[in-house]
């Protein structure tokens, strides 16, 4: 028999988002962020969790002049301004 | 869940639908292949079946469709199918669609696998690891192909494939398809697939999830889906908003949708992210089981090009540089290829020509056949060369970036960067620039595209454009290595390309409004391209423009030999020969032809000869070059292509006196090609793309028009504008 998968159910992963949070498109070249929420239409959320952009993962931002330049899960992925602003994230701190 | 299966062709039916297999020639297994872009898959593919490969069209849909084959060990038939590049099967664009359908047995053409081969790039294994997982889950024998391990190693990630063929439940087999490594045991991996048990999901839900699901389930399954892939398509069908084209039909699956998905909200979970965060919790034990990597590698060459490739003043300039090297490599490089063929060409048609006696039959193979068919095919190297300068940019990475750097010029127009690669794609052609506008998700902006595509100079403007910069540009020397006639035809890309631009505002402004989608680009590893693969890719495109210079092109230079023979008139045999073929041919009936278009082309400067070629044109614009040689080559001795720029440059109006060939006239008929759409092949994919039926040739017939108004009244613009500022004409 597979393993279950286990996943945090709604209520302990549906908090308000803390105020540590900001728009994708609010962090600057060389941040560290982790990924909270994705807010955009269906498709385009799907397409983003196929390319590894998912709720929970770490993105390094490279460049973020006219679109923004990520790494995600070791790919690099280039998104328009208007898709990182519907994403949600929590910036980490320098250190980690 | 685990039928066995049997799937080694037990079935004749299935056997005989095989394309390409003939009779007596049983295919004995059915491959196709799956993986995200960027993985290698095609270099795969063509590393498993090398030229046997035929190119097609997917049945009702322009979504190209490559199958190949190869012998198994005891010589048993294989085909394999090379779907298009896929993140997920979640069918977001046309490609995704059409892998799923054939997947699913659902294709229009019936062809279903035996076997599902899933390339993954080694480096990427758990964002790869999400299409595997959805594809393990179709209850079809699954192989997975670990490629790029070469890289990976070089990168410090280890996997442990044993393991992995633990936890997957399929085999796994490691490659370097670059280097041909790794193919036989995938062979082998392939006929033992066939033979397993199907694979199946290899973790479970949490019960209450389980529990919300089963209505949409239990409906797929009434539909025809077997449980696993009925299964995999209710957790993927979570996170669209829309039931896809192809479960349109499916009873009662909008309500099942809508009571699954409340049901798993009421359990807890988001149904929308709730396929990914399943999938990636499952990659992630896999991967840590499975994948060690090395502690903070560094920074990859990868990235230090990157950050050239991508600087904001270094990056332009590259690209720049990148797009100055195309030009001039295609039609500098390929000159002494062009030469040595047209030597071999005229040689053959002089060499056929003695062996036959004088007369017509003679006319028809020299004149006809070889000045015609010859005069095309002296293009194949510079054909050749821009499809390998395109493939190479597109196999090594550098493709992604140039449209991650035109995504700022072309969301100006209203479009974004993946509108990019269509029409750099249109440089070489018109047809698969316009099939590349299936990536695009968006149908307004995919419009916006397809009616300017065909404005980017094509391969087939290349000889018209350099026959006419041969015979009227001198070919000075600007700076070392950058000539006048190589500015000259970069000036006529330009053009197209600006104009093209600027097109596509318009349409973005006024019929096909809408906001600009945002940009989802994926920018894969620089790599080295296989010249294997390359060549591979080349050569099947060569073929392609063969077969078309080889049927199309030779059927028009025999119609127009014809017609520019017959009817045979008296001619007086006192004037010198060059008269006596003016005369036979301004009375034959292409003559006629061409007096009647006369008065439409005279405002462009143009006499009833150009009309001609022009007219002829319209199916196939190589074809003006093809007419040239036919009209200027009747009573001379085969196709040669300076022979005919030294006859445009002798050739006199019949009306005027003057020279037939201006440089002003040679400019604007360049300008002319630039903008008008003569192929039959990019309307006819027009229509289709564009939606078929009314609504496609109503595109299409928009596309032709607006095109044919703009290189009529920019023709006219040069002529009349020139000959105004006293250039001559």
């Amino acid at each position: 028999m597979p393993p279950v998968i286990a996943l945090p159910t709604l209520q302990n992963n549906d908090t308000p988002p803390a105020r540590t949070t900001c728009a994708l498109a609010a962090c600057g070249p060389g941040s560290r962020a982790t990924v909270v929420d994705i807010e955009c239409s269906a498709d385009e959320a799907c397409r983003l969790r196929a390319l590894g952009l998912c709720e929970g993962i770490s993105v390094n931002v490279i460049d973020s002049r006219h679109a923004m330049l990520l790494e995600v899960r070791g790919t690099r992925l280039a998104l328009g301004s208007a898709i990182a602003a519907g994403i949600t994230v929590r910036p980490q701190s320098a250190q980690a | 869940m685990t039928s066995l299966q049997t799937p080694l062709s037990s079935d004749p039916q299935r056997g005989a639908q095989g394309r390409g297999a003939t009779p007596g020639d049983k295919v004995t297994l059915r491959v196709a292949i799956i993986g995200n872009p960027n993985t290698g898959k095609t270099t795969l593919f063509n590393a498993l079946t090398g030229l046997r490969q035929r190119v097609g069209n997917f049945a009702g849909v322009t979504v190209e469709r490559v199958e190949g084959s190869f012998r198994g060990p005891d010589g048993q038939r294989v085909t394999v199918l090379d779907l298009p590049g896929s993140y997920s099967l979640s069918a977001g664009s046309p490609d995704e669609q059409i892998a799923l359908d054939v997947l699913l047995g659902r294709d229009r053409d019936r062809w279903r696998p035996d076997v599902v081969l899933v390339v993954m790039d080694s480096v990427h294994i758990d964002r790869n690891l999400f299409l595997a997982s959805q594809v393990i889950e179709l209850g079809v024998p699954v192989v997975v192909a670990l490629n790029q391990f070469d890289v990976a190693e070089l990168e410090g990630v280890v996997i442990d494939v044993p393991e992995l063929i633990h936890e997957l439940g399929v085999p796994v087999v490691p490659t370097v398809a670059k280097r041909g490594e790794g193919i036989e045991p995938l062979k082998r991996a392939l006929f033992i697939a066939a033979g397993l048990p199907a694979p199946f999901r290899r973790f479970s839900l949490p019960d209450a999830a389980d529990d919300a699901l089963a209505p949409l389930r239990e409906c797929l399954i009434a539909d025809g889906l077997v449980p696993s892939a009925a299964a995999m398509e209710a957790l993927r069908l979570l996170g669209s908003s829309k039931t896809d084209a192809h479960l349109k039909d499916v009873p009662g699956l909008a309500a099942a949708l809508v009571s699954s998905s409340d049901a798993l909200r009421a359990a807890g979970f988001t149904p929308a992210r709730f396929e990914s965060e399943v999938r990636y919790r499952w990659i992630g034990e896999v991967t840590g089981r499975t994948v060690a990597r090395r502690v903070n590698p560094g920074r990859s060459l990868s990235d230090r090009i990157d950050a050239i490739a991508l600087h904001r003043i270094y990056g332009p300039i590259l690209f720049l540089l990148v797009m100055v090297l195309v030009f001039q490599s295609v039609f500098s490089w390929a000159t002494p290829l062009m030469n040595a063929i047209e030597t071999v060409i005229g040689a053959a048609g002089r060499t056929v020509g003695s062996l036959l006696p004088p007369g017509d039959l003679r006319s028809l193979v020299v004149d006809g056949v070889f000045a015609g068919v010859g005069s095309v095919l002296v293009f194949l190297p510079q054909i050749a060369i821009l499809f390998t300068v395109i493939g190479v940019l597109e196999h090594s990475g550098y493709m992604s970036r140039a449209a991650y750097l035109m995504d700022r010029v072309m969301r100006r127009v209203g479009l974004h960067g993946k509108s990019f690669i269509p029409m750099l794609s249109g440089y070489a052609c018109a047809v698969p620039g316009i099939m590349a506008t299936r990536t695009i998700e968006d149908p307004k902006d995919r419009l916006a595209t397809i009616m300017v595509v065909p404005l980017m100079s094509c391969s087939a403007r290349l000889p018209v454009y350099t026959l006419l910069i041969g015979a009227f540009v001198p070919p000075i020397s600007l700076i070392p290595g950058i000539s006048l006639q190589g500015m000259t035809m970069l000036v006529m890309y330009l053009l197209g390309t600006f104009v093209a631009l600027g097109i596509a505002a318009i349409f973005k402004r006024t019929l096909l409004k809408g906001p600009v989608r945002p940009m989802i680009l994926e920018l894969p590893p620089f790599r080295w391209p296989s010249p294997r693969s390359l060549a591979i890719s080349v050569a099947q495109r060569c073929q392609l423009f063969l077969r078309r210079a080889g049927t199309v092109i030779l059927s028009l230079s025999i119609v127009l030999w014809a017609l520019a023979t017959y009817p045979k008139v008296q001619v007086d045999q006192s004037l010198p020969i060059a008269a006596q073929q003016e005369q036979q041919l301004e009375h034959s009936i292409l003559g006629h032809i061409g007096h009647g278009i006369e008065p439409f082309v005279r405002p462009l400067g143009y006499d009833w000869k150009i009309g001609v070629s022009i007219a002829a044109s319209f199916a196939a614009r190589e074809v003006f070059v093809s007419t040239m040689g036919t009209i200027y080559g009747v009573g001379d001795t085969g196709g040669d292509d300076a022979a005919l720029q030294t006859r445009l440059r002798q050739e006199r109006n019949a009306v005027t006196g003057k020279a037939a060939y201006t440089p002003l006239i040679a400019i604007g008929l360049m300008v002319f090609y630039v903008f008008a759409l003569m192929c039959m092949s990019t309307i006819a994919v027009t229509v289709r793309e564009a939606g078929g039926g009314r609504i496609g040739w109503s595109w299409a017939a928009l596309q032709f028009g607006y095109m044919l108004g703009l290189a009529y009244g920019s023709a006219w613009l040069v002529y009349a504008g020139g000959k105004a500022l006293g250039l001559g004409g």
